[in-house]
């Protein structure tokens, strides 16, 4: 009995605790927005969803200005990495991976560069012409401009 | 005149260079895969390894790339027991948005299986290619130039157009003046999906030597029709490929063969598929060109997607050949990208 008495205070206080980070977890995965930045030159300052996952998925060489396409991502093993692969991929970060060792081997396309950081991927994207990358906050970087993407700076 | 006239071409293509170079950095890579086997048949464990391929690619200007494909492979023949081939070299150049021009030996853009997977064995869905390509029904490699272009509109159609040196030649010289002639299109209306057709022909010369290193008798008028569906979703893949050809000689006359093959899979867990594959060969009474043995095959296997480099197969094939009878063996491979 004795048991009991302890047991049910400690174990509420641990369920609640679990609850909320439960609930933290799933509000954090839905709340991380991502931003899709360019060069000045190349992509345009608007596009929809599919075009921009179209583009991510190496299905379009160049820019309708001529300036051939680069894409730049963040690692799969980085957080902002793997919330790209959820939501323009619809893939795990192997997956991804796996999907442009495919893409690259047969010729069809160019691997994009991976980054390890938010401001090695600006620094690339502001030197590239054609580049397009995305990122995880709304970026004010030099060099770089957004794209607004179904109307909204970030998705 | 005409020394002019070639020199100002040679200038024109030189100052193309350039401007396409600008002041590109030049980007390589350089990948490969691997694959280690061991497998159970007649009664007896045999270990063996794969092939070891090297790609690279690289990107020279703006508008200019290179895949080079090395594959390094047992081969009895050699003082060493091994062999180089060059796979592939492809110099390809951007004209346009998604289209190319790509010059160098590819692997003929003919079905969905001989464009994509090259001979990335980690790629592969099973361990072994279908038997098409054993049979040696389809040229692998066409050494040439190509016109290729790929998700255009809506529907992602794309299309490869080739002109290679045909069947005898090799990789430096054409053994005649006749080309082959390479129309390939492909749609993918939805994610994942990929349906194809392609026309290959091709007029062999008598005393050409075939795939199987025959010797032609006759003059050969070659006509290959392919078609393929691929699919390859979150749970099912499916990829199916059939190929008719035609070989026609003032002789003989035409004789018909198909080849086909299914293959499906179905992903238990995200990382572990089980599938199976079932080939047919079939070839016309009094084939001239191929080497006549038809052929069924039942594949069954269990894939382990370790990670996006990493495969691990297993697999039991039952073939019955018109000439070898019934074979059965267990296979289990590793296979690797690095």
């Amino acid at each position: 009995m004795t048991f009991q008495t302890f047991s049910i205070p400690v174990y509420r206080k641990y369920l609640s605790i679990l609850l909320l980070l439960f609930a933290g977890l799933i509000i954090n995965a839905q709340d991380v927005t991502l931003t899709a930045i360019s060069h000045p030159r190349g992509a345009p300052a608007i596009m929809k969803m599919s075009d921009l996952k179209s583009i991510l998925k190496g299905e379009k060489q160049r820019w309708s200005d001529g300036t051939k396409v680069s894409i730049v991502l963040m690692k799969t093993n980085t957080s902002t990495g793997e919330i790209t692969c959820q939501k323009i991929y619809s893939m795990s970060g192997d997956k991804v991976k796996r999907f442009w060792l495919g893409l690259s081997f047969s010729g069809k396309a160019d691997a994009p560069t991976f980054c390890n950081s938010v401001a090695e991927l600006e620094s690339i994207v502001a030197q590239t012409p054609g580049a397009i990358g995305i990122i995880d906050k709304v970026s004010t970087g030099t060099g770089i401009k957004i794209i607004m993407v179904d109307g909204k700076n970030s998705f | 005149m005409p020394r002019l006239k070639s020199i100002s071409i040679v200038c024109t293509l030189l100052v193309f260079i350039c401007n396409s170079s600008g002041l590109y950095s030049q980007n390589t890579q350089i990948r490969g895969f691997v694959d280690a086997l061991a497998g159970l048949q007649k009664g007896k464990v045999s270990f063996s390894l794969g092939e070891q391929d090297l790609f690279i690619t690289s990107e020279l200007s703006d508008r200019f790339s290179f895949l080079g494909e090395s594959v390094f492979r047992f081969t009895n023949t050699t003082p060493t027991k091994f062999s180089v081939s060059i796979e592939r070299v492809v110099i390809k150049y951007n004209i346009a948005g998604n289209h190319n021009i790509l010059l160098g030996k590819h692997h003929t853009p003919i079905n969905y299986w001989n464009d994509t997977y090259h001979h990335g064995r980690v790629l592969f869905p099973t361990i072994f290619r279908p038997l098409l390509f054993d049979a040696n029904i389809i040229p692998l490699h066409t050494t040439g130039i190509s016109l290729q272009g790929q998700n255009l509109g809506d529907m992602k159609f794309g299309y490869d157009l080739m002109v290679g040196n045909g069947i005898g030649s090799t990789d430096v010289l054409d053994n005649d003046k006749r080309k082959s002639i390479t129309a390939a299109v492909h749609l993918k209306p939805v994610e994942g999906l990929r349906f194809g057709l392609s026309w290959y022909n091709d007029v062999i010369t008598k005393g050409a030597a075939t795939h199987d290193g025959m010797l032609l008798g006759w003059t050969v008028n070659q006509n290959l029709f392919t078609g393929s569906i691929a699919y390859f979703g979150d749970k099912f893949e499916v990829l199916a490929e059939g190929t008719t050809g035609t070989n026609k000689t003032d002789t003989t006359g035409s004789q018909h063969t198909t080849a086909a093959y299914i293959y499906t899979g179905f992903k238990i867990k995200e990382k572990i598929v089980p599938y199976l594959r079932l080939d047919n060969l079939h070839f016309g009474q009094g084939e001239i060109f191929y080497n006549k043995n038809n052929t069924t095959s039942i594949v069954a296997g269990i894939r382990y997607n370790i990670n996006y480099v990493t495969a691990l197969k297993l697999e039991y094939q039952h073939q019955h050949g018109e000439k070898e009878g019934d074979t059965n063996r267990l296979t289990m491979q590793l296979a690797i990208g690095f």
